[in-house]
């Protein structure tokens, strides 16, 4: 009776509307003469429109004596432009190139480490503190900042992953030319003043995001352990040492070669007009040079050929991370992996948290996701903090039993359909803020070649069968491929 | 009829024709723009047969629906002996089943539809959410309702949640910045129910009776407001929330406990605790304002001018110019029934401790001896003024807000008149809202970190009392 009851108001609330088109049909494209890649999409829920720039480089795509400067740069390209945030470019410049010479110096003696002359650091460190308090006349602070906000824009940020980094702002739709004109400026024109403060304000933030806080520095460990070959280990932020010995000159070099833009994608989503936007895109950025192609990520991560446990001691309670080894986006198996993923660890029915949370009780919650990249082949990682007094090896066999548990006995229909409803239920929800829209596009597109890869994503999922499960968890749940770390509490009774 | 209430809302000046014939590029400093003129959005007040409010706003967008319902309750009414009851009753509320629907068949039936239904109770609200596609609108709606009025709090997951809450008592000190956060919060709120916090003892204290109590005496019908937006017909949405709620049950007259006001001192303290770590969480701060004071706006400006943007003075001087700090920043949190507070912080390498607290000290007394720069002033208005339409980006914003204006008793005209008031505000108004709210002189302060590498000793800021972090002796048996 529910059932029918059901049914009859299900009709009177769908009113027979058609409803917005799906994403294929809304998203407009245009690549411009020098390669960059616009992507648009008219939403006129509220008179507001989001932009992000994404560009294909990540810290994957430094070198070892880079490491760190994808980040750096990222916030460097905060610090304006050779004529915004500066009173006076032609008198400003002459000081920033002497500031490089000393710093540069600096670092030359800082090396020599014991061998220092102490005397000559002290000096050249005094110099360097003087030739920064000259330049720092010129300044205007936050010049980008102060724009975007007093014209009402909002979220103005950027972040680095290991693939790539996206630079993302929110304005009222009338204001979207100042998006343009700031950066189309920002990608020909910058310039990194006040490069040697901002790198000290990245040691802060690595101490924040990693030293002090053990389970971000579990992390750090595990995926530095799990890739001995592949850049895909190192962390995005750098190590300290890395930081400490990044220059504005090989910053610059950095941005000059990649942050052109051959390697930018653009998304536009919000209360626009396509056409007029594509005008003003192409003036602003059409006549910008391309830029340099990326040189191939060639490294590739041997086989690990047996188990890595990786242990951190510190002043917090037990937690454990497992990965394995999996393929890279596109690859088929890596919708297997998504099946897998949404079967053992999405929501209140998710295997893990049934047995490990519910059932069993040894853990307080559980978390499985793909890291650290898409781009190339990366882990599937399951994480859990045990609840006391379980220890680290409980809560250990109970995700090995569900694993196996994964290999002989085929996953049912319902538990398929069920991951097919939630995608249709996400198609759906994607398309509801201008943020997260523009944000998808242009991940997508960077790390899948292509935007579209949400439209397939369904129908390849669809294609997974129970087979196929079995046979990915046999392939890859295995000891030889298995990555271990736990944290084990200082002073404590031990594991 | 569809009502498409949003569009008409909005009256855009055309962008198109702007652009057009216009061929150069403009500088960002001088650029001019297009006339945009923004109406706030309006949702309609609906009165349901059982004496709910419900805000609407329907928006066939996306094929999806939202809805909320807001509940006059808050751990500030449970007792500090069972501190903990109101967090765990808004928790199982959800997860404990509900209207005879077991744990399990709601969590897969749910999962299956891909809806979620969500509960929670904080400091002062408690909430219900629900998102589905409207597809299975009806189904949900029915499960939300059951547990909004209904929760069967199962004593198997009762004591499941109970156990997590624990676990994460157990895990409270793990990340510096967490204890910062809490040590500061107690000590501003010290004697008062915000300053409160679970404990073993308290947790382990709290009986399934108290949580069908608490849950019986404020989860009613004439405490509650609603907000749904998205793809529905009014008049058949408005069916069948009446067909779900029904009419009013007699019941007894709500009793609401007066909780009076955190009482006004100000006297500083010094916190410490003590973490191996080569980075130090700085918080300092004290008792702030509510809504309903006159000084709202002002203070809405002081907080973009001192702490509350990446222009701030605070990030400035601390982290712009002295690449000290990565985060830093300051807020007043506006109380909305009760008294809200200042809050500074930051964190950075222990060798910096005492410099980077000297410095916040001095730029927030600053601002209580000088007016704010015209140009300061200027800057902080057109943030707020035109980055107010951002309030309103989706339907479930635009009546969320409105029932929570509702909810916490603001006047009618509030949003309507934000700008405006914020447009008023002058330097002299800045610098009398700075000197009356703000004093230095009687921070609690917490520094969470490893005093042996500090700069100078914490003792140069006050008396330090040492907290106490190790919870080794109060774990409770398995």
């Amino acid at each position: 009776m529910k059932k029918i009851w059901l049914i009859v108001v299900t009709l009177c609330l769908f009113s027979g509307t058609l409803h917005a088109a799906v994403l294929e049909e809304k998203v407009i494209e245009h690549t411009l003469g020098n390669g960059m890649k616009l992507l648009m999409v008219e939403r006129h829920t509220s008179p507001t429109v989001s932009a992000w720039i994404r560009f294909r480089v990540g810290s994957v795509d430094e070198r070892s004596n880079e490491r760190g400067i994808a980040h750096l740069l990222e916030h460097m390209l905060f610090k304006g432009t050779t004529s915004l945030g500066t009173k006076d470019y032609a008198a400003e410049k002459p000081i920033l190139d002497k500031i490089e010479q000393t710093a540069q110096l600096l670092a030359a003696e800082k090396v020599k480490r014991d061998k220092a002359d102490q005397g000559k650091l002290a000096q050249l460190e005094k110099q360097l503190k003087t030739l920064e308090d000259e330049a720092s006349k010129y300044v205007i602070k936050d010049e980008f900042f102060e724009l975007y906000a007093k014209n009402g824009g909002v979220g103005y940020n950027a972040f680095t992953s290991r693939d790539g980094t996206t630079y993302l702002i929110s304005l009222p739709a009338n204001k979207l030319e100042l998006w343009a004109a700031i950066e189309s400026d920002r990608m020909q024109n910058a310039v990194l003043r006040e490069f040697y403060t901002e790198r000290s304000v990245v040691m802060e933030e690595r101490r924040r995001s990693y030293d002090a806080d053990p389970e971000s520095k579990l992390w750090e460990t595990f995926v530095a352990s799990s890739f001995l070959a592949h850049p895909y280990g190192q962390p995005t932020i750098g190590w300290m040492s890395d930081i400490e010995n990044l220059t504005r000159t090989k910053a610059e070099d950095f941005f000059h070669s990649y942050y052109g833009p051959h390697n930018a994608i653009v998304g536009i989503v919000g209360d626009i007009d396509p056409k007029a936007t594509i005008a003003m895109v192409e003036r602003y950025f059409g006549a910008i040079p391309p830029g340099k192609a990326l040189p191939a990520v060639t490294a590739e991560e041997p086989k690990q050929g047996g188990e890595r446990r990786i242990e951190l001691v510190a002043e917090a309670e037990p937690t454990l991370i497992m990965g394995f080894h999996k393929p890279a986006i596109l690859a088929a198996d890596d919708y297997v992996f998504d099946v897998i993923n949404m079967v053992l660890g999405s929501g209140r029915t998710s295997r893990l948290y049934k047995k490990l949370v519910i059932e069993k009780q040894i853990a307080a919650d559980i978390g499985v996701f793909d890291a650290p990249g898409s781009r190339f082949p990366n882990l599937f990682v399951i994480s859990a903090n045990p609840r006391a007094p379980h220890s680290i090896k409980e809560v250990e066999q109970a995700i090995q039993d569900e694993l196996e548990l994964l290999k002989t006995e085929p996953v049912v229909e319902r538990d398929l359909q069920r991951i097919l409803n939630k995608i249709e239920f996400e198609e759906a929800r994607r398309m509801g803020t201008n943020g997260g829209l523009a944000r998808n596009l242009t991940e997508y597109e960077a790390i899948a070649g292509s935007w579209r890869y949400m439209v397939e994503y369904r129908r390849k999922v669809e294609k997974v069968t129970p087979a196929d499960i079995q046979r990915v968890a046999r392939q890859y749940f295995t000891r030889e491929n298995r990555m271990i770390g736990f944290i084990t509490k200082k002073g404590g009774e031990g594991k | 009829m569809r009502q498409l209430l949003i569009s008409l809302c909005f009256i855009i000046a055309s962008i198109t024709t702007a652009f057009a014939g216009e061929p150069a590029k403009s500088n960002p400093r001088s650029m001019t723009f297009p006339e945009l003129r923004f109406e706030i959005p309006q949702a309609e007040r609906v009165v349901l047969e059982c004496g709910m409010p419900v805000y609407l706003l329907a928006d066939p967008e996306l094929p999806i629906i939202n809805l909320s319902a807001m509940v006059r309750t808050g751990s500030v009414y449970e007792p500090a002996a069972k501190s903990g009851l109101a967090g765990l009753a808004g928790s199982v509320m959800r997860s404990g089943g509900a209207g005879g629907l077991s744990p399990e068949k709601m969590d897969d039936e749910l999962e299956f539809m891909a809806s979620a239904v969500e509960s929670g109770i904080g400091a002062d609200m408690g909430t219900v959410s629900l998102t589905s596609l409207t597809k299975n609108f009806s189904r949900t709606l029915r499960i939300f309702s059951d547990v909004l009025l209904r929760p069967d709090f199962s004593e198997k997951r009762v004591e499941i949640a109970r156990k997590q809450m624990i676990e994460a008592l157990r895990r409270q000190n793990d990340d510096p910045k967490e204890i910062g956060a809490r040590e500061l919060s107690k000590a501003i709120y010290a004697g008062h129910p915000l300053g409160v916090v679970p404990t073993f003892e308290s947790v382990k204290a709290i009986t399934r009776q108290d949580l069908l109590d608490f849950h019986r005496r404020f989860f009613r019908s004439d405490n509650t407001i609603l907000a749904v937006s998205g793809d529905f017909e009014r008049e058949a949405m408005l069916q069948e929330l009446n067909t779900v709620f029904g009419r009013n049950e007699k019941a007894a007259p709500l009793v609401l406990p007066d909780i009076p006001q955190p009482a006004q001192l100000f006297t500083p303290e010094v916190l410490y605790g003590r973490k191996e770590v080569n980075q130090t969480v700085i918080r300092m701060g004290h008792l702030g304002i509510t809504k309903d004071n006159p000084d709202l706006y002002a203070i809405r400006i002081l907080d973009y001018i001192l702490g509350g943007s990446f222009t701030s003075r605070l990030t400035m001087e601390i982290r712009t110019n002295q690449g000290l700090a990565y985060n830093v920043d300051s807020r007043f949190d506006v109380g909305r029934r009760f008294t809200g507070s200042f809050i500074a912080e930051t964190e950075t390498k222990a060798e910096s401790t005492a410099k980077a607290i000297g410095l916040m000290k001095t730029i927030i007394a600053g601002i209580t001896k000088e007016p704010v720069s015209d140009q300061e002033l200027k800057s902080a208005k057109e943030f707020i003024i035109n980055s107010f339409m951002f309030g309103f980006t989706s339907p479930a914003s635009i009546v969320t807000q409105r029932a929570r204006l509702e909810y916490y008793g603001y006047p009618a005209d509030y949003l309507e008149k934000y700008r405006g008031n914020i447009t008023r505000i002058t330097k002299e108004d800045v610098l009398n809202a700075a000197r009356k709210h703000l004093k230095p002189d009687a921070f609690k302060l917490v520094v969470v970190g490893d005093a042996t590498k500090f700069d100078k000793p914490l003792a140069s800021f006050g008396v330090v009392r040492e907290l106490d972090l190790d919870l080794k002796q109060r774990v409770p048996q398995p």
